[in-house]
């Protein structure tokens, strides 16, 4: 999954960028050295999304098709984080698609595309948590990953691997298992917490982003973030001893 | 809110370098003074470089061909949206036990009207009654 378009820095200027968005007919950026590279990734990636929009917005299926491909990772990264189970994880991400497309016509182009589709999702999502739970729904945790999930550190990342964080011959053993543990403990933290560790640590959203998707006042999720960081970080030390 | 818990709020945001200017060279300086900040902050670190580098998950290759499948199908079973709506559900319940209501209905009349047809004309009873008679039986017996 590339996380290279996801804003991984918040403050003033990464906000000012996602107040700029919301017109359909903002022209192309011109190219300004002085714009940090973040923001101007940020800056292409809304225009593109308001070009793709218009056109699916006009009945063009491959503006549909383009917009799939460029967001199916992160909603199912997010879906199988959230949910633990991949058919599930698959089978709500399609849903969060075939709702932006059946509710195409009332995005209103305010605020970003991005920050929209996650909210889609993160209601689905959490929709779905309720009806899995009022069924006694137990989630299965995929202890090996996909063979083609891989780490990457593109993004500026901390350039950490779970292997790395142990020494030794059995490093790639240790790691799957301590990559288990914490899939395995954030699916046992409460469905808030766990959806803001997603957003931020695990997918890289700005504050000013998750702010957006949740509609949490800024005090709550930082208070609300820190809890969860508390509870998994409680919840992982037995693995980690 | 006590001040701890300001201060273990302000630790998640410096840790994501969300904490403003100012804040960040008081909680610098409380980290400078305090071992036990210090030992949890690294803690912290840890545990978000840790969830930071679970693998990225690519969605299955066909993604796109199951999205479309679904809109095409759902298209046609439901090409304006609204039949199989949930607001639309009550309604469609409604029709049904109208229609089973009035079938019931009639079929209950049915059942009533060819006794109240005899009671009502007693000429055509006593008429019924004789081509009964006329009527050799089913069963002859042998001679």
């Amino acid at each position: 999954m590339a996380r290279e378009d996801l804003p991984v820095t918040g403050g003033a200027a990464a906000s000012k960028a996602g107040e700029s968005q919301g017109r359909d007919e903002e022209p192309e950026p011109a190219a300004d050295a002085d714009l940090d590279p973040v923001v101007a990734a940020r800056k292409r990636a809304d225009v593109r999304d308001r070009r793709l929009i218009r056109k699916l917005r006009q009945g063009d299926d491959r503006a549909f098709e383009e917009l799939v491909g460029l967001y199916q990772n992160r909603i199912y990264g997010l879906m199988l984080r959230m949910i633990g189970n991949p058919e599930e994880a698959e089978d709500l991400a399609q849903e969060v698609f075939i709702t932006v497309h059946r509710a195409i016509g009332s995005y209103r182009g305010e605020g970003r595309f991005y920050t929209w589709l996650y909210r889609i999702a993160t209601n689905t999502c959490k929709n779905r948590i309720k009806y899995l739970r009022g069924r006694n729904f137990h989630r299965s945790v995929p202890v090996d990953e996909t063979p083609e999930a891989h780490s990457s550190a593109a993004d500026g990342g901390p350039l950490i691997t779970l292997q790395s964080q142990i020494a030794g011959p059995e490093a790639m053993t240790e790691g799957n298992r301590l990559q288990a543990a914490i899939q395995h403990e954030l699916a046992q933290l409460d469905e808030e917490h766990r959806l803001l560790i997603v957003l931020r640590d695990v997918q890289g959203m700005s504050y000013q982003d998750i702010l957006r998707v949740t509609g949490l006042q800024e005090g709550t999720l930082k208070s609300r973030l820190h809890r969860a960081r508390i509870a998994l970080k409680d919840r992982l030390k037995a693995h980690l001893a | 809110m006590s001040s701890k818990d300001n201060s273990a709020e302000r630790m998640s945001a410096y840790l994501d370098a969300e904490l403003p200017a100012e804040e960040t060279e008081e909680f610098e300086r409380l980290l400078a003074e305090s071992p036990a900040v210090r030992e949890e902050l690294e803690d912290l670190r840890m545990v978000m470089q840790l969830v930071h580098a679970l693998p990225d998950v690519d969605a299955p290759d066909d993604f796109y061909e199951k999205v479309s499948r679904k809109i095409r199908r759902r298209a046609i079973l439901n090409p304006d949206g609204l039949a199989l709506s949930p607001v639309s559900l009550p309604f469609q319940v409604l029709s049904i036990l109208v229609i089973l209501t009035a079938a019931g209905l009639y079929m209950m009349a049915e059942l009533d009207r060819a006794p109240a047809k005899i009671e009502a004309d007693p000429d055509a009873a006593k008429y019924e009654s004789e081509q009964q008679d006329s009527l050799p039986p089913l069963h002859q017996p042998v001679p």
